[in-house]
């Protein structure tokens, strides 16, 4: 018997390190140590042994079957190491070809930059306001200074509309409507779509301002320039030089155009900036006192500002687009792009 | 308003570049919008002397010339006959380039050498036509010399955008005044000296001005003996730099005059005006009146016209009239400088489109302390010029010129609402290099006069805004307000709108902006019913063009419009959207009510034709995914489908209408063809419309969430046979309508027709996930309550379990 048991357990390691593979590994444990395997077999002679050799043997039983599967657990793992080792080496994908996944679509450049300047003023305290397109002469025009039959009516061309009214010519009526809902301290951003009755390669028909009103006690133009210099360093980068120069607006006084140094060519001069460095972004400057006459408010104790400025504008600057009508094309390969 | 660098040297002496000069102005608010510097790049363009001329060998109108350019001899090719030898001329030599990017090279003309170019007036930007090439009066001129030096003529044009409330600026003069106020300089204003003689311009004419009203101020002169004859060349030369033709010595003086002064001047030939009288009134309701312009105009009684004791002669402030213009034989004068109402000059121009440099000034206010200087300066020029002699002294009618108040001024003020600190002297100043009048109160306050050109300057804000220009922009420092802490955050509107855009962007769509505006036969293209409202669409008074003309009343149309602009580009696979404002008519209110709605349009394939993916058509539930995925998010709750009582533009048996209750909310379908074919799209286009206003009533803003439970779950599947028409949503609210609570999740995971299914009849598989909160359920307990389903699907819906 403990001839038998040695032999079994000379011929089961020789298989087990000849085996290679898994499969063969698990054939070898079945044969010899499953229910009706060898060594099983051997293990029920035991019975007819003596009373002193029982033990003695059985014991060589148990640390042959040890043995057994000892080596078949190391071969296995070694086994399935080298399976792994296998798959590894063969599986090859070609990384390169498009993943699975559907395509997300995009947001128009006009609604990503109002996105944006009002994510930038809402960082400095200002909410957003809207108002009809739709308006009154008394909120587009008369409540902003610009009495009947004056010049400055001409530079906004005007649709008029049935009913007396008109398509609004720039979104300066949402600050009267504002006002005349709210007492100050003020301080809102108003996007939206305005109409002028034009219509070539820089003007579109129809187009999207944003404006901005600030109202409290002691506000100066300083604060105004302040401001626009925050908003501008965060729009187009953190040093673009900003330039306020004298202009006219009914509703504001003291007016200025605010400049920025050419983004294109940083200020050298260049087609776009027309060789000047500059570019004209935005219009601003104090409420004027006529405008606080007609919501009711006391210029002598507050003072505020405004601004407005054309999103098509900075949305040319900052995505490089040359032509305005690409923005109201809405050809998906100009799209796609955003 | 065109100024020229010389020009403006005439009035004050500063030291700036035309470059610093353009700076300066632009600084000041009188923007430089184009610099063009006459001669800049024509050094090589030289005088020279035509030493011998002969005639080309080889070309008949051609000739050859020996040009001397004071250095040497050169050959040099003409074609141009009117010159001689000896004749003073202007050469263009090798290297020069000549506007229009024209460059001059060695060349060979028909076998003759040419070093160089003999220039017309023409070739060097100096006119518009010319008959042969520049021929030089005398030999005064250094051979050699540049042309532009030579002639004088080197010279910067400025071209200045003014703002309207700038009337002061609308002048060589006024510009020079700005550019005094600003260095600190005196301006040279012209001292106009008028040779008189005896007879009282009273005795020769006569001014009634009738409406005073529009008519502030109506100065004349009578201006006898004159000889109408061209302009000698320097007048010629400064019109024709800022843009402006000759017509005559006398006509071009009064454009002069209102260039260098600001002041419109209209010159009336006197002896064609009746009875030498001017009656200044308004023009009778359809009086007729030919403008210099050759057109009939038929004038309101708001015109104000200028008559003689007969009829119009001129149309006040704007065109004067053919019947009294000055001809080459008129000899007597009578010289006009008048003041008149900005409004209503602004009002007839307007109405009878009728612009003009005169009327462009009297819109925006004209100088009416300066209206006899004006009237003086002309008269000088045109005896200067022109010959003759004015009658003593000017006709001033209404010459009553009240002072306007002074405005008090408070330097305090001033300085604590532009954040600066200027000292109160240093404001003083300001305001006197602006010719303001200053007086000092006791409570440290200021009278300031403005000077009568200032029409802009009326209040102290006028002033303030005066202080923060001449002292310099720039010079104020940027600070940040300091201001109360708001709690203002965006409305739940201004969420769920950057919300829904962010959604369907997700979902893999361009969004598109189309304007407002559109054609007025769009309502009919959709096949809308003759009742719908929305063929009730705002119109436009003055559409630019007729595709422009209503506002409209729904985002389709232009959706379309850019699904068949795309697909012409061969954009075949398309997923569009618009979220943007439609504008209906409200009855009985003045105020259109202007909801925001969303649409999206999906045509072409799914994904593309893509390697790893089946190559898929969209089709309708693409669409209604959008639009389920979109009402999840925005916790729309109750919606049900109806199929019934779509609008025409959809396909009948593709499409529902999106319903919350017995509210519709929005729709969603395949375009009908005929639609489609209106849009000249060919291949099918899955549409959504949602009405966002009602979205964001509906949208829930607070959700229960409950937490999932810890036992392990069961699915069983039933397999129905049922009849075609037999909408799923029958066969899930039958589920539902068990109400067992262990029914976590009801799934519909097949449809299928075809083989092994009887026609007119369909398969509909479900998927029932059941799971307690409390326990493991027994196969026992599953098995109950999958019967209970099972029996209501077949005892409630005309169904047969497979």
């Amino acid at each position: 018997m403990r001839e038998q048991l040695e032999q079994l357990k000379n011929e089961a390691l020789l298989s087990v390190n000849a085996a290679g593979q898994i499969e063969q590994l698990q054939e070898i444990r079945v044969r010899l140590l499953g229910r009706k395997g060898e060594l099983t077999a051997l293990m029920k002679g035991l019975g007819a042994l003596s009373a002193e050799e029982r033990p003695v043997v059985g014991q060589l039983v148990n640390s042959v079957r040890d043995e057994i599967e000892s080596a078949l657990e190391s071969a296995s793992a070694m086994a399935r190491e080298r399976a792994k080792t296998e798959r590894l080496q063969s599986e090859r994908i070609d990384v390169t070809l498009p993943g699975r996944c559907t395509s997300t679509g995009t947001k128009h450049p006009v609604s990503l930059v109002i996105e944006e300047v009002c994510d930038i003023f809402a960082g400095l305290g200002f909410s957003v306001a809207e108002g009809p397109e739709i308006e009154h002469d008394w909120y587009n025009f008369e409540a902003l200074n610009f009495p009947p039959e004056h010049p400055a009516r001409d530079m906004q061309d005007t649709f008029f509309v049935e009913n007396n009214l008109l398509l609004r010519t720039h979104t300066s009526p949402v600050q009267i409507r504002t006002m005349l809902k709210q007492k100050p301290p003020l301080r809102i951003i108003a996007p939206g779509t305005v109409y002028r009755c034009d219509s070539d390669a820089t003007h579109s028909p129809m187009f999207h301002q944003i404006e901005g009103l600030m109202v409290d006690t002691g506000i100066t133009f300083g604060d105004l320039k302040g401001i626009l210099t925050v908003f501008t360093n965060q729009l187009f980068g953190q040093k673009t030089g900003v330039r306020l120069r004298p202009s006219f607006f009914p509703f504001t006084e003291p007016s200025a155009e605010v400049d920025i140094a050419c983004v294109i060519c940083g200020g050298q001069g260049c087609r776009v900036c027309k060789n000047s460095g500059w570019l004209e972004i935005l219009g601003a400057g104090m409420v004027d006192p006529e405008v606080y006459r007609h919501v009711n408010y006391d210029a002598e104790n507050i003072s505020g500002f405004a601004f407005g400025m054309g999103i098509e504008r900075i949305a040319m600057l900052k995505y490089g687009i040359s032509d305005m009508r690409l923005l109201f094309e809405n050809d998906v390969r100009f799209l796609r792009q955003f | 308003m065109n100024v020229t660098y010389n020009w403006l040297k005439e009035f004050v002496d500063f030291d700036l570049s035309p470059d610093q000069l353009a700076d300066l102005l632009t600084m000041l608010g009188l923007e430089v919008e184009a610099m063009e510097k006459l001669g800049e790049g024509l050094d090589d363009v030289v005088v020279a002397r035509v030493e011998e001329k002969r005639q080309h060998p080889n070309a008949d109108k051609l000739s050859l010339c020996r040009v001397n350019n004071g250095k040497e001899i050169l050959d040099v090719v003409c074609g141009a006959q009117n010159f001689k030898e000896g004749d003073t001329v202007v050469l263009a030599q090798i290297g020069a380039t000549l506007p229009g990017d024209f460059k001059i090279k060695k060349s060979k003309i028909r076998g003759e050498e040419s070093s160089g170019m003999l220039c017309s007036e023409k070739e060097l930007g100096l006119a518009d036509e010319s008959a042969g090439i520049m021929v030089l009066p005398g030999n005064t001129h250094t051979l050699g010399t540049p042309v532009f030096t030579a002639l004088g003529l080197k010279d910067t044009l400025f071209e200045i955008g003014l703002t309207p409330n700038r009337a002061d600026c609308l002048s060589v003069v006024g510009i020079a005044r700005e550019i005094a106020a600003k260095l600190g300089l005196q301006v040279r204003y012209p001292q106009p000296v008028v040779a008189e003689n005896s007879d009282t311009v009273q005795s020769r004419i006569n001014v009634v001005v009738e409406d005073p009203d529009l008519c502030p101020r109506y100065a004349a002169r009578y201006i006898s003996g004159c000889t109408i004859a061209p302009s000698p060349d320097w007048l010629v030369k400064k019109l024709a730099a800022i843009g402006i033709r000759s017509i005559n010595n006398v006509v071009d003086i009064t454009n002069f005059v209102m260039m260098e002064l600001g002041q419109p001047l209209h010159a009336f030939d006197c002896d064609r005006l009746a009875e030498k009288r001017i009656v200044v009134r308004r023009a009778g309701e359809g009086e007729l009146f030919t403008t210099l312009d050759s057109q009939q105009r038929i004038l309101t009684s708001a015109d104000l016209v200028i008559c003689d004791a007969a009829r119009p002669v001129a149309l006040a402030g704007i065109m004067g009239g053919q019947n009294s213009e000055i001809e080459d034989s008129t000899v007597s004068i009578l010289l006009e400088s008048a003041c008149f109402k900005p409004a209503a000059v602004r009002k007839t121009s307007k109405r009878l489109g009728l612009h003009t440099e005169s009327s462009h000034r009297f819109e925006r206010g004209i100088d009416i302390g300066g209206v006899v200087r004006a009237l003086d300066r002309a008269a000088a020029l045109i005896i200067e010029l022109a010959g003759g002699v004015s009658a003593r002294g000017v006709l001033d009618a209404c010459s009553a010129v009240s002072e306007p108040p002074a405005i008090r001024f408070r330097p305090e003020k001033a300085n604590s609402l532009i954040g600066i600190d200027l000292p109160r002297e240093e404001i003083i100043q300001i305001l006197k290099r602006l010719e303001c009048q200053v007086t000092e109160i006791q409570d440290g306050s200021l009278d300031v006069a403005p000077p009568s050109y200032r029409v802009d300057i009326e209040r102290e804000i006028d002033l303030v805004e005066e202080i923060a220009r001449l002292n310099g922009f720039d010079k104020i420092p940027a600070t940040l307000p300091i201001a109360r802490i708001a709690s203002d955050r965006p409305s739940r509107h201004q969420q769920l709108e950057k919300i829904v855009r962010n959604i369907l962007v997700d979902h893999g769509m361009n969004e598109i902006i189309n304007f407002s505006f559109t054609d007025p036969g769009a309502a009919g293209k959709l096949m809308l019913a003759a009742d719908d409202p929305r063929h009730a669409a705002i119109k436009l008074c003055n559409p630019l063009v007729d595709e422009q003309s209503v506002m409209r009343t729904s985002l389709l149309p232009g959706l379309l419009e850019t699904v068949a602009r795309n697909i012409n580009f061969r954009s075949l696979d398309l997923k569009l959207f618009e979220m943007r404002r439609v504008y209906l008519p409200v009855d009985g209110e003045n105020m259109p009510h202007e909801p925001l709605y969303i649409v999206g349009a999906l045509c072409g394939s799914r994904d593309g034709d893509v390697w790893n993916r089946p190559n898929e058509l969209i089709d309708f539930y693409d669409a209604k995914g959008v639009v389920e995925s979109l009402l999840g998010i925005l916790a729309v709750g109750g919606v049900t489908w109806l199929s019934e009582g779509v609008d025409a533009y959809y396909h009948p048996g593709k499409s529902c209408r999106v319903m919350v209750g017995r509210e519709q909310i929005g729709s969603v379908g395949e375009l009908h063809p005929t639609v489609q074919e209106n849009f000249g799209i060919e291949k099918p286009v899955f549409c959504f419309e949602l009405d966002f206003e009602k979205l964001v009533k509906l949208s829930r803003s607070k959700r229960t969430i409950t937490a999932p439970s810890r036992f392990p779950d069961s699915t069983r599947d039933i397999a129905l046979l049922a009849a075609d028409d037999l909408q799923s949503e029958a066969v899930l609210a039958c589920v539902r309508s068990v109400k067992a609570k262990e029914i976590e999740h009801i799934q519909i995971f097949d449809v299928y027709k075809g083989k092994g299914i009887p026609e007119g009849y369909k398969s509909i598989a479900i998927r029932i996930r059941y799971r307690s909160y409390e326990r493991t359920l027994n196969d026992e307990e599953i098995s109950a309550l999958h019967k209970k389903v099972t029996d209501s699907l077949i005892n409630k819906l005309d169904v047969s379990l497979r």
